[in-house]
């Protein structure tokens, strides 16, 4: 598969938020404001790009020669959980402005089931390494481009004369069908 | 032998996890972001760190 027509199809036609309904807890929650979304954003592409390099390294040079592929689940969780305790601590000790934009969000992305999904669609789609690379940037890229638009659209609605009843989670979820409503006409695109 | 592999490999990435986890939460907060929090409207995990009760919790201890 052409690797440019991978990347579109990560981000747009297949996007993780919107097509397969993953990640939903930092779309809704950490969606309210433009700063932290791309804060958020910014650090589930770093998360998820490390966890998923480092998945596929252990799966294709320690399970699968020793015949544990049973334990791949496991494997990965412990891998991002690792990761994720690794990237706060360096982030803590160089780059305390980093720190402070991204921190309070590493630890929220344990717990993502996007960055456990790309880990796992690596092997099961069998890509090579560089498809690897390719898709683990492409579905966290697809995953900031909804989370900045959706934050985009919260800051507007904020000041937007809604409905009592509507207010606050169901204006919130009625944005986010739409959105997957006009992402759904990239289909075919690629 | 399959048996003892998998267990060493799990013991192996336990260990590497409590390790990190040890050292991370050793590693001190920088300055200026001792009282950081994420502006989270909180879903219905009320497990999670970072749900807004929790800081309502903190308060009435306070």
């Amino acid at each position: 598969m052409n690797l440019v027509s991978m990347f579109i199809a990560a981000v747009l036609i297949n996007n993780i938020v919107l097509s397969k309904f993953l990640g939903m807890c930092p779309f809704l929650g950490v969606s309210k404001k433009m700063s932290s979304a791309l804060g958020m954003g910014v650090a589930v592409i770093f998360v998820i790009f490390g966890a998923s390099v480092i998945s596929y390294g252990l799966y294709y040079l320690i399970l699968e020669p020793l015949g544990l592929q049973y334990m791949q689940l496991i494997t990965f969780i412990l891998v991002i959980a690792s990761f994720v305790q690794f990237v706060e601590m360096f982030i803590k000790k160089f780059s305390p402005a980093l720190y402070k934009s991204l921190g309070v969000y590493l630890p929220l992305i344990t717990t993502n089931c996007a960055v456990l999904y790309v880990a796992q669609q690596n092997i099961s789609s069998g890509y090579n390494f560089i498809e690897t690379c390719i898709n683990s940037i492409a579905v966290p890229t697809g995953f900031l481009l909804v989370l900045v638009i959706f934050a985009a659209v919260r800051e507007r609605l904020e000041s937007s004369d809604i409905p009592e009843c509507f207010k606050g989670n169901p204006i919130a979820l009625i944005c986010a069908a739409i959105m997957a409503l006009a992402f759904s006409a990239f289909a075919g695109l690629v | 032998m399959k048996a003892v592999y998998a267990l060493l490999f799990g013991l192996c990435l336990g260990g590497v996890y409590a390790l990190l986890y040890y050292l991370n939460h050793k590693t001190p907060l920088p300055k200026g972001c001792e009282n950081i929090k994420a502006e989270c409207d909180g879903c219905k995990i009320t497990s999670c760190d970072l749900h807004p009760t929790h800081n309502i919790k903190e308060k009435e201890n306070d």
